[in-house]
Order: structure tokens, then C-alpha cells, then sequence
């Protein structure tokens, strides 16, 4: 609104202008007012350059001290004015200023004349600040927007569910068609993937062909819903979100040996279908929710999962801001992750194109200003105390031995002394050890904050600006109560308030964030294709209409993401064959309208799960320490160097992996699994040598290889090597070979062996693309 | 408008050809016989001249504008190598040795207090024609003075290793962002689709602080990360496994092609299986250009003893078989090679790599006679070769140390307030020096120059305006100058 006000305004004073140029410098006009005109020529054409952030040519001009620095102008005259000189064009020449983007137009040059002419008010306090590209009124921050579909023109079979009426109609209008139906074979092979991350059985793909119920599709939909294997699919999806990562990050690197139970309340919440609101606020807040509950409170680690620099600092200033850096690394990922807004563009300066302002980023960072990185002891109060008045005597009898002993070694007494101190210090070591205690869990340090917060101006913490208190984005103040706690609120109220603001039910970003993530995992790219980004920066949504619907269907019912995946997945839109037009590709060669369901590769972990799978290697345990496929070694840092044998004890699913940072793994770093240094919001598939190379040559791929030749000769006649090549077919690709492939598969295992054949199953293409 | 629909142009273009550069290169090119196909590498890692703008791709093999360099050799020093010790001559660390240093009298840096000024173990001598003062720790790399254009004003934002190495390698103190290789690697493409487009080369001792951090894609497709490879490492999974006879593998990789051509036909309009079809021939020719261009053994004895890879110390030898590496690599076309001396951290500061907190002066007389020799005989050989006529060469460190020792030893803490790097080769003129610190070498006192800064220039002399050169990434189209940088004029040629 405010925009479209100055806009107006300008263009008023441009007809006032308009031909009659020199008439109008001529004759005086009605004084012009700063605020009002020109203001908004340094804001569309000036500031973003000459700013106290900025400061290109050492000139800003966003505040009167500003201009007065700087001998741009001379007021009453002016053509004697350098301000002047710069941007006009009335010679005809490219005027010098704006150096980058379009010339002032005629009337505006003319405003400012004016305005130099007549003394160049500039009235105290007006400070001149550059606009986010996009305000309060841009499209995410609307509250949700969700019509019935009209079904007018819409075939009877895609009127039964919402989303294929979206579909429908506006392939219709882009002239497009949807596909038919995919064959039954595609479609169990499809859905079983996306829902459990790994491939149907040769059993599981008959009984669904051969299932002539009229319920059959339905009811594979729920068993692969009901299957476990859902959260630790839909689970590595969201460790991407949280950049949960294993290890310290930075030039330490310490692994961090008690992160899993993490992953396991994800992979457990997910499967238990936790409503997702729930599942947010338990994350910023599960220390109110269920105090002292090890299971719910564990969901805290999401704060502290992040990078963080460890190696200490002497120096006081260099100290506080890697402080700052902890903490503007949660308000990051809590932006992202939730809101889909990328808050930390506010750290130095107002966001450039999102309504989000310094002051909003420091409300948050008061917000978290209490949360330190580290483990604690998690139980209920009681248990706590009980624990700490065991420890108490054993740790002051701790204390004693250790300042006996450095005595001891001051004075040079005997070493037969202080080998006798140095036992009974191991065994006061050994007592605090085996006191029963509650788990330590690396679910951040919780500490009440300074009262006074402040701004950091150009994000450096040595420079304190405004006082802020712990409070809500203004971003959604028109769409959602916001809350702004007083200076000494609790810490734990603050982050309460915060989780309570991101899933209040008028809160309209959190719920199209997440709708947005399940679409994009089920069609490879999210209705917005941003999905850590709604704001100006991001790609704008291709189906608004349906993504609010389908944040208001999730929100209705109960934020249960199952029923929105298996909404989702019983769509016509979804269920139709991904077979190709060369006319439709054409108009939509990517299929963002679906006309077809688009293929794609598998994930890094759905890859290396499939080949444990298929080679009937897989161990399923579920949970509990992760394994590594690296050496772990440590000194005061750490390293990790990559194995050269993937042991059985390595055959568990990929979510399992302990994902150290800045580790490079065989097969997964090859095929795009992120470094959880920032929320990944998606995998961008590549397609590089080193996958050939990790694919063919690790010893990874010939073990497994062996396994699946041993499970073929196990499970197909073993003097039989077409039976052998089929049911390889079935288990890779879902499909039998047809008598081309089967010949030259029967060849190289003539001429060589099985296990040659496995080799090449594993590396070929269908075995890693979904149709 | 027309703005917005250039943004989703740009990001749709990076969110959907995710077959990226490779099915670019490779789809017109299905069928083509290898001969043509390094013809037309030789060809493209020829051109040097720029390309239409408006028609510039990332990748295509050519910049935007015109370029003074095709590719970079970044050696990289890892510790916080003194500047003060090294390049900077600083005399009145002698006068003053002893004495507090004015104005910082209790000083608390990284590691803790400091005591006075400690002048430098070593004299500085005059070197080359520009008689440049050098210290005489570093009697082989004085001889190339007159070809370096110094910076003796860079600040880092950091004191600490890890941030500060990927700081230096990336402009970013955070992990997760794209270095430097990556980030020419995106740009420009491969000149030699043999080889990697950009190898980092690890120290023997080890990996730098931070370590894969700093050759990183960050953000950017994976292949763009740089692959390692060292004299003592070779490209990870290059080689078949044992128990495969090469007729076997061969026999594999052609039934693998069979079934993915079949599987390609029956899926038009999904450009990526042919560029994975793609990939693994290239993959192929790789196991055999890289052991070839990684074998050490092909150069003349009189080579080796000219780098110093037959020394007696082990650390040399290996350092020396790196440079050498190092320069059969720029060779044959790859487009960026960060070579490290040192490693990092280890228990005991300065041991592994330049971080001299306590014994400064044995630790340098440790870690010079590695880095001088060897890396002085690559310079020479890139300008023989005449290599270094479209190589430009950058010398990197992460910090620099105080003109104090820390209380209590003889060693420096970390100084990100003013530190020395250099340039050499295309578009660099030799001598130039830019900006300088204070009399103590404390802090940048003249044109202070930042890592920003820095990359611009390498960037200029690449043939890009590093503002255009962009990448987007959760909500910002990032670069790798931030929003900083400004052109060092005064070290071009």
C-alpha cells in the first residue's frame, strides 16, 4: 500500500511538471515537500549505493548529517549543485548518475531542483532507507487463500480430489493434457519409493498387479504409509531441512557421539504422525511442553544441531561475535525451515527484498539469546536433584584429591604419593561414572539472559543499536497477533512464545512451507521451487491456489502430514504415467504444469539402500548409534578419511550414517547428499564422473554385486542363467528383461560370471530413475 | 517486471537443467569419436578471447570479457604464515625489539596475553632488481621478487584457522560456501574433459584446517568440487578393483551402456541419461589421462632434482613431487589447482603447518626450507614453459602474526588485522607492491585490501566482473566477493 502511495504521488507531481519544465522553474511552485518528494527519488534511484552500509564514492544519503558531510549540493543554487550536475540529462548525454539502473526521468530531476532551489529542507529526523523489494503485501504473507475449486470442464475422474482439479484446469487453460493412467508395475514401483525410499518386491509388485479389488491402489497406499520404513524415508528429508549434522563443524570437528536420538525422534515422530504444529513447537520448546521428558525434550537439538566454532578465543571482541554467529545460525534454519523466509539477510541491514527488518531479526535473536551449544542431563526436576546430591560429596572429594595433589607436586614429594592420589582420583572417577544418572543429551544449554538485547548495527556486536526485546516478526503483523515479552522474560517463555507464533493458526507461512515440502518430495519440485525461500528472491508459486489449499487441507485436518502424502499420492495428477510428448514438452518441457509425472533419479540414500536391498543385504534395525563410512581419528581436531571396505556392520540404511561435516562419503557426497552445513531445503541431482567412478570401483559395489549373484543363484535355478538375469529384472528394474536384454545379460555371464552381470545391473540407469 | 521474469529465467534455468554443464557439453556430442573430442578441447582451452555477454553461458569454456589469465595455481600455506617474518620487512621490530608495543600494551589476541615487540630471527636482504626486502629464510623464492606483485594490506575477519582458511578460500567465514576453484570451475568449464576442472592437492601431513571445507562446491552442483589428488593420493575410486580383469570391465561397461540406451530410447525428453551414459565413458577416459598425467616418474631425473623431490626431508621431497604435480596438471588444461604447504593444526601449535605461537624460529626454519625451494623451481618452470603467460599464480595464507611474542615464549599469535598475499604471471605486473601495515606491520595502515578484494581481481583477470557472476542460493543470489570487493588496480599489469 505505502508503495503504490509514494508512486502516486511521485506521478502527481510529474503531471504538475509534465512539458511545462521551464515554465515550472520559472514560476515557483508549491514548496516541495522532502518527505514527500524527494525522499522517494533517493529511495528508488540513490540509496542503494549511497547508504551508511554502502557508501560508494564515501557518500550516503539517508540522513541530513549525511549530505551535510559532503559538499553535494549547494542549497539555493542549483547549478552550482554536484548533486545536479550528476543525474541530469538534459545535454543529452547518459547522465553519470545512477550508475546502474535506469536515468532520474525529467519531472524528477526537476523535483530536486526544486527542491535545492528553494534551500533544500531537509527536516530532522528523516532518515532515507532503502525499500524491500517486496512488502507486506507479497504473496506468502497473505493469509491463506483457499477456494473450492470450480470443477466446470473438469472429467469426471479428476474431480474427485481438489488437487486434480487445480491440475486439471490449468493444464487446460496452458493447452495441455494430463497422461493416462501409469501401467500398475510403474505406479507400486513409484509410490513405494516415494513413500518408503526404497523399491517393491518382486512378491509386493505381483500381488499388486494381479489385486483386481477396486481398493487396491488404496490400500498399498496405506500399508507403505504404515510401513516404518515411511519416517526413516520422510526422516532424512527433514535432517536435510534442520542441517542436522553429527559432528562440530568448523576447524574442530569433534563428532558428536550422542546426536542420534535426534534422528530417532524424528524417524519416530514421523511415523507416529505427530501433527506437524506440534512437531514445530516441540522443537523451540519441548522443555515446556514435557519437562524433563528425555524423549520430547530431545526434539530441542534442532536449535543447537548446527555448525559451531569450539576452538575458543582469548580475544573478547573476536569471542563475541563467533557468540553472535551460534545464534544467528539458529535464527537462519528457524527462518528457513518453518517460515520459508531467509531472515539472516536481516543480520546487517533491513532485508534488501523481504519486509523483514533488523529490528525483527534481533526480536529473534533475543528470543534465543539464552540458548548456548552442549549437552545437559534430561529428566524430571526430582531426578535431577536426587542425581545432583549424589554427585555433590563425590565431586568435592574430587576437587580435594586434584588440589592435594598439585601440591604433592610442588613440593617434589615422593611419586609413590601421588601415584596413590592419582588411584583413588581414578576411583572417585570411576564412583561418578557408574552413579546412575540421567541421560546427558546434546540438546543445547539453557541460561536467562542479559535483560538488555540490543540491535548490532551492521551485525558487528561491538556496536549496539536499539534496544529490543524478545518478539514476533513484524513481517505478519497484519496477518497474525504477534507477542513482544518483556526485557526479562523467562528464557524458556521466549522460545514457547516464538513456537506458539509460527504455528498459530492464522500464521500463514509455516503451513504453506511444509505443504510445499511434501509436494516437492513427491513431485521433485515444489509448487514454489524455493522452498527455504517465499519471499521476493524466491520463485514465485506455480499453483498458488493450490498450495493454499493444501496448507488449509493439512491444517484442517488435524496437521497430520500422512494424510496429506496419501492425499497427495491418490491423485490422478500423481498416478498418471510419466510417458513423453515431444508437442507438450514443447509448451512444458519440465512438466511444472504435470502433464505428465515427471521422472526422476533416486537420492544419494535411496541409491546405496536399494543395492543393500535388492543384494538382500539390508539390516533393517531401526535406531540407536548411527555407523560410519569413515576412519574417525583425533587429535585436538579431527579427521576423517573415507574407507576402502564397507563392512556388514555398515549395511544399514543411509539415515543411520553418523553424517559427520565437511566429510566426503563414498556414493552419498557423489550423488548430491548434502554437507549439513545450512537447511537444505532439496537435492539437486548432478550427474559427474566420480559417480561412474564410485559406482563402478568401490569395493562397495562389488560386494554387493556378489550378494545379489549369491541371491540369485539362491532364489532362481541356479543352472538356469536366463531365470537368474529375470529375476535380477525384477528386483532392479520391476520388470522382466525383454529377449534382447536377456541375451546379451546371458552373454557376459557366459563369458564371465554373475557376478559381472550384478555389476552392471547396479550401475545402469533404471536402477536409479523412477518413472 | 521485466527484472522478475530475468530472476525466475535464471533460477529456473539453475533449478531445472540440473543435468547441469556435462549435458550441455555432451548433448550434441553423443557419437563423436574421442580424436574429435580432444580436438575440440585442445581448441577450447585455446581460446582465450571473450564472448558476447548477453550470449555468455556458465561453463561454456569462455568469459564474458577479456581475460588475461585461462587458469590459477593458488599455493596455500596453512597456519597463519607471518607476514613480518616472510615478505614485509619491518626495521623497526629491530629498533623496538623488546619494547611494548605502543598503544596495545596489554594486548590479549587469540591464544591469550602478549609480551613486547620481537624482531624477526632472520635479517631481510634486498632482492631482484626492485631490490625488494625479503626475508633470507627464503633465499629461492627472492629471486622471483620482480615478478610478484605483493599486498601487504590484506585483513582477514577472523583470528581462528578453520574460519579464516575457508574465509581465504571461499569469502565466507561460515562453512557450506563455495571456493574459490569452485566458483572458476562453474564459470568457466573444463579445458580438458579428462581431467577434473579443478584438483586440490593436499600437504602429506595432512589436510588443511577445516579441511575438504576449503575446496568445497558449497552450494553450487557438486561438480564443481575440487577432486584431490597428490603425488601421495590418487583420484579417490580411479582404479578397478582387483579380481576384475580388464576385459571383464570392459565387458560390463558395454552391457551397461546396452541397457541404459535401450532404457534412454524408451525415456525421450530426459536429457540426463544420455549425459550419465556420457559420464561414464568420460569416467573411463579419466582411469587413463589421470594416472598418466599424475605419473611423476615420466619427468627427467634433472626435473626432480630441480624441484627438490629426491631431498633427504621427507616433507620436501613430498611438497616437490606436489609442485611438480602441480604444474603437469596447468598443462594439461586444468583450470584451478590450490596446492597446500602444510596441514593443520596439530597437538603441537606449529609443528605441522606455519602457526608459530611458542618457537618461531625453529618452526620456520622447519616449514621454509620445505616451501622455498620447491615452490620457487614450479615458479621458474611456469615461466620457462611459458606457462605463466596465461597462468596466474596466487600465494595465500589465512592470517598473519603479531610483531609481539606471546607472553612467556618466542612465538606469534594470530594477526587477522594485517597480513601479506601475493600475485604472479597473467596480467599481474611483477613489483608491484599494494598498500602496506603500520610501522610494526600490526595493521593494514595503506589501502587495506580485503579477501573480497582479492577474488575481484583474480576474477578481472579471468575475464569477469565479479558482481555479475552470481549463483542462487536461499534468497540471495550470492557471490563470491559477498557484497564487497573492489578491483586492486594497482598490481595489474
Amino acid at each position: 500500500m505505502a508503495n503504490r502511495h509514494l508512486i502516486t504521488r511521485v506521478l502527481l507531481i510529474g503531471v504538475a511538471c509534465g512539458s511545462r519544465l521551464a515554465e515550472l522553474r520559472a514560476a515557483a511552485p508549491t514548496p516541495i515537500d522532502f518527505k514527500r518528494d524527494v525522499a522517494p527519488i533517493f529511495e528508488q534511484h540513490c540509496i542503494r549505493c549511497h547508504q551508511p552500509a554502502n557508501k560508494k564514492g564515501e557518500l550516503s544519503l539517508s540522513t541530513r548529517a549525511d549530505l551535510d558531510a559532503n559538499e553535494v549540493l549547494l542549497a539555493g543554487k542549483p547549478d552550482k549543485s554536484r548533486l545536479l550536475e550528476v543525474v541530469d540529462a538534459a545535454t543529452g548525454a547518459k547522465p553519470e548518475m545512477p550508475k546502474e539502473g535506469e536515468p532520474l526521468s525529467k519531472q524528477e530531476v526537476a523535483v530536486l531542483r526544486t527542491w535545492i532551489a528553494q534551500g533544500a529542507d531537509w527536516p530532522e529526523g528523516a532518515i532515507v532507507k532503502e525499500r524491500s523489494k517486496a512488502d507486506r503485501n507479497w504473496w506468502s504473507l497473505r493469509p491463506l487463500h483457499a477456494i473450492v475449486p470450480p470443477t466446470d470442464g473438469v472429467p469426471m475422474e479428476w474431480r474427485g480430489n481438489a488437487i486434480d482439479v487445480f491440475i486439471y484446469t490449468k493444464l487446460k487453460a496452458a493447452g495441455l493434457a494430463p497422461n493416462s493412467q501409469a501401467d500398475r508395475r510403474t505406479l507400486v514401483r513409484r509410490v513405494t519409493y516415494d513413500l518408503t525410499g526404497l523399491p517393491p518386491t518382486p512378491a509386493e509388485i505381483a500381488a499388486f498387479v494381479n489385486d483386481r479389488a477396486p481398493d487396491a491402489y488404496e490400500h498399498l497406499v496405506d500399508r507403505l504409509l504404515a510401513s516404518r520404513r515411511y519416517g526413516e524415508h520422510v526422516g532424512r528429508q527433514w535432517l536435510d531441512v534442520v542441517r542436522f549434522g553429527e559432528s562440530t563443524g568448523f576447524e574442530v570437528n569433534h563428532i558428536i557421539e550422542n546426536a542420534w536420538p535426534y534422528r530417532d525422534y524424528v524417524v519416530r515422530s514421523l511415523n507416529d504422525d505427530k501433527p506437524f504444529d506440534r512437531f514445530v513447537m516441540e522443537q523451540l520448546a519441548a522443555d515446556s511442553l514435557a519437562p524433563g521428558d528425555p524423549a520430547t525434550e530431545i526434539a530441542l537439538s534442532f536449535l543447537v544441531c548446527g555448525p559451531i566454532d569450539i576452538v575458543g578465543n582469548a580475544d573478547a571482541v573476536q569471542a563475541a561475535q563467533i557468540r553472535a554467529d551460534g545464534i544467528d545460525e539458529m535464527i537462519r534454519t528457524t527462518g528457513e525451515a518453518f517460515l520459508g523466509l531467509t531472515v539472516g539477510c536481516a543480520r546487517c541491514h533491513d532485508h534488501k527484498f523481504d519486509p523483514v527488518t533488523q529490528r525483527d531479526y534481533y526480536s529473534l535473536y533475543a528470543t534465543f539469546a539464552g540458548v548456548f551449544h552442549g549437552d545437559r542431563p534430561v529428566a524430571p526436576d526430582e531426578q535431577l536433584r536426587e542425581h545432583a546430591a549424589k554427585l555433590a560429596p563425590l565431586e568435592y572429594k574430587k576437587k580435594q584429591l586434584q588440589e592435594v595433589r598439585a601440591t604433592q607436586l610442588k613440593r617434589c614429594k615422593e611419586e609413590q604419593h601421588v601415584a596413590e592420589i592419582d588411584r583413588q582420583l581414578a576411583e572417585v572417577d570411576r564412583q561418578i561414572v557408574a552413579l546412575p544418572g540421567p541421560p546427558m543429551l546434546p540438546v543445547g544449554k539453557f541460561e536467562q539472559p542479559a535483560a538488555e538485547q540490543f540491535v548490532f548495527e551492521r551485525g558487528d556486536a561491538q556496536r549496539k543499536g536499539a534496544r529490543v526485546v524478545p518478539a514476533s516478526m513484524n513481517t505478519l503483523a497484519d496477518v497474525t497477533k504477534g507477542f513482544e515479552l518483556s526485557a526479562d522474560a523467562p528464557e524458556r517463555t521466549r522460545r514457547l512464545a516464538l513456537a506458539r507464533w509460527l504455528v498459530a493458526a492464522d500464521n500463514p507461512l509455516t503451513p504453506r512451507v511444509i505443504a510445499n515440502r511434501i509436494w516437492l518430495h513427491h513431485f521433485g519440485t515444489g509448487i514454489v521451487a524455493t522452498p527455504n525461500d517465499f519471499g521476493y528472491m524466491g520463485v514465485p508459486p506455480m499453483h498458488p491456489e493450490l498450495l493454499d489449499w493444501l496448507a488449509k487441507y493439512l491444517m484442517d485436518n488435524g496437521w497430520h502430514l500422512k494424510r496429506l502424502h496419501r492425499l497427495i499420492v491418490m491423485s490422478q495428477a500423481y498416478r498418471q504415467s510419466s510417458d513423453y510428448h515431444a508437442d507438450a514438452a514443447k509448451l512444458d518441457a519440465d512438466s511444472r504444469w504435470l502433464w505428465r509425472f515427471p521422472p526422476h533419479r533416486l537420492t544419494a540414500e535411496e541409491i546405496r539402500d536399494s543395492m543393500l536391498y535388492v543384494s538382500g543385504k539390508l539390516d533393517e534395525r531401526m535406531g540407536g548409534p548411527g555407523f560410519r563410512l569413515y576412519q574417525y581419528a583425533r587429535d585436538n581436531v579431527a579427521s576423517y578419511t573415507p574407507l576402502e571396505i564397507f563392512g556388514p556392520e555398515t549395511y544399514r540404511r543411509s539415515v543411520y550414517h553418523q553424517n559427520a561435516r565437511a566429510a566426503r562419503i563414498d556414493l552419498l557426497s557423489d550423488f548430491d547428499a548434502p554437507d549439513c552445513a545450512f537447511s537444505a531445503s532439496g537435492r539437486v541431482p548432478t550427474t559427474t564422473p566420480s559417480q561412474a567412478l564410485a559406482l563402478m570401483n568401490h569395493s562397495f559395489t562389488l560386494t554387493m554385486a556378489e550378494s545379489l549373484a549369491a541371491r540369485l543363484k539362491r532364489e532362481a535355478a541356479a543352472s538356469n542363467p536366463a531365470a537368474q538375469v529375470r529375476l535380477a529384472f525384477e528386483l532392479l528394474y520391476g520388470r522382466p528383461p525383454n529377449d534382447h536384454e536377456s541375451a546379451a545379460a546371458v552373454d557376459l555371464v557366459h563369458r564371465f560370471d554373475l557376478r559381472a552381470f550384478c555389476r552392471a545391473m547396479l550401475n545402469s540407469n533404471e536402477f536409479i530413475y523412477v518413472n | 517486471m521485466a527484472e522478475n521474469q530475468d530472476k525466475i529465467a535464471a533460477v529456473r534455468e539453475q533449478l531445472f537443467s540440473r543435468r547441469g554443464f556435462l549435458a550441455d557439453a555432451f548433448s550434441g556430442l553423443a557419437g563423436i569419436g574421442l580424436t574429435a573430442l580432444l580436438q575440440r578441447d585442445f581448441l577450447a582451452a585455446n581460446e582465450i578471447g571473450p564472448i558476447d555477454s548477453r550470449r555468455w553461458k556458465h561453463g561454456c569454456g569462455r568469459p564474458p570479457l577479456e581475460a588475461k589469465a585461462k587458469r590459477v595455481l593458488q599455493i596455500f600455506c596453512p597456519g597463519g604464515a607471518s607476514h613480518i617474518d616472510l615478505w614485509e620487512h619491518k626495521p623497526a621490530l629491530a629498533k623496538y625489539h623488546g619494547q611494548p608495543l605502543p598503544g596495545e600494551e596489554n594486548l590479549v589476541t587469540f591464544q591469550g596475553k602478549n609480551g613486547n615487540l620481537m624482531n624477526s630471527p632472520w635479517p631481510f636482504a634486498p632482492a631482484g632488481q626492485s631490490g625488494k626486502m625479503i626475508s633470507t629464510l627464503l633465499p629461492n623464492m627472492a629471486r622471483h621478487v620482480d615478478d610478484i606483485a605483493f599486498i601487504h594490506s590484506m585483513q582477514s575477519k577472523t583470528n581462528t584457522h578453520g574460519p579464516g582458511c575457508v574465509f581465504m578460500n571461499t569469502g565466507a567465514i561460515f562453512e557450506g560456501f563455495p571456493s574459490a576453484g569452485a566458483w572458476v570451475s562453474y564459470a568457466l568449464g573444463t579445458a580438458n574433459e579428462n581431467l577434473p576442472a579443478y584438483v586440490a592437492i593436499p600437504d602429506i601431513r595432512g589436510e588443511p584446517p577445516n579441511g575438504k571445507a576449503n575446496w568445497s562446491s558449497g552450494f553450487l552442483p557438486a561438480q564443481h568440487q575440487g577432486v584431490v589428488l597428490a603425488a601421495q593420493q590418487p583420484i579417490r575410486n580411479l582404479n578397478v578393483p582387483s579380481g576384475i580383469s580388464p576385459e571383464e570391465d570392459q565387458a560390463t561397461r558395454e552391457l551397461v551402456h546396452f541397457l541404459d540406451a535401450g532404457h534412454a530410447t524408451c525415456n525421450p525428453g530426459l536429457s540426463e541419461l544420455q549425459a550419465r551414459i556420457n559420464a561414464y565413458q568420460l569416467a573411463a577416459r579419466m582411469q587413463l589421462s589421470a594416472p598418466a598425467v599424475a605419473d611423476l616418474d615420466a619427468e627427467p631425473r634433472s626435473v626432480h632434482r630441480f624441484y627438490g623431490s629426491d631431498d633427504r626431508n621427507p616433507f620436501k621431497a613430498a611438497y616437490a613431487r606436489n609442485c611438480l604435480l602441480a604444474r603437469r596438471l596447468l598443462e594439461q588444461g586444468v583450470r584451478y589447482v590450490n596446492l597446500y604447504c602444510a596441514s593443520r593444526a596439530s597437538g603441537v601449535d606449529g609443528l605441522l603447518n606455519w602457526d608459530a605461537h611458542k618457537t618461531l624460529k625453529a618452526d620456520y626454519e622447519r616449514h621454509c626450507p620445505i616451501f622455498d625451494e620447491p615452490t620457487a623451481a614450479l615458479l621458474t618452470d611456469l615461466k620457462q614453459r611459458g606457462l605463466l603467460d596465461d597462468t596466474l599464480v596466487l600465494w595465500t595464507t589465512e592470517f598473519g602474526r603479531m610483531p609481539t611474542h606471546q607472553a612467556g615464549v618466542t612465538g606469534r599469535d594470530h594477526n587477522p588485522a594485517g597480513f601479506t598475499c601475493w600475485m604472479m604471471g597473467a596480467g599481474v605486473k611483477g613489483g608491484a607492491i599494494v598498500g602496506a601495515t603500520d610501522d610494526f606491520g600490526r595493521r593494514a595502515a595503506v589501502d587495506p585490501a580485503t579477501v573480497w578484494d582479492f577474488y575481484a581481481t583474480v576474477l578481472q583477470l579471468l575475464g569477469f566482473d565479479h558482481k555479475q557472476l552470481s549463483y542462487y542460493h536461499n534468497g540471495l543470489n550470492r557471490r563470491l566477493t559477498d557484497v564487497q570487493g573492489n578491483v586492486l588496480r594497482g598490481l595489474l599489469a
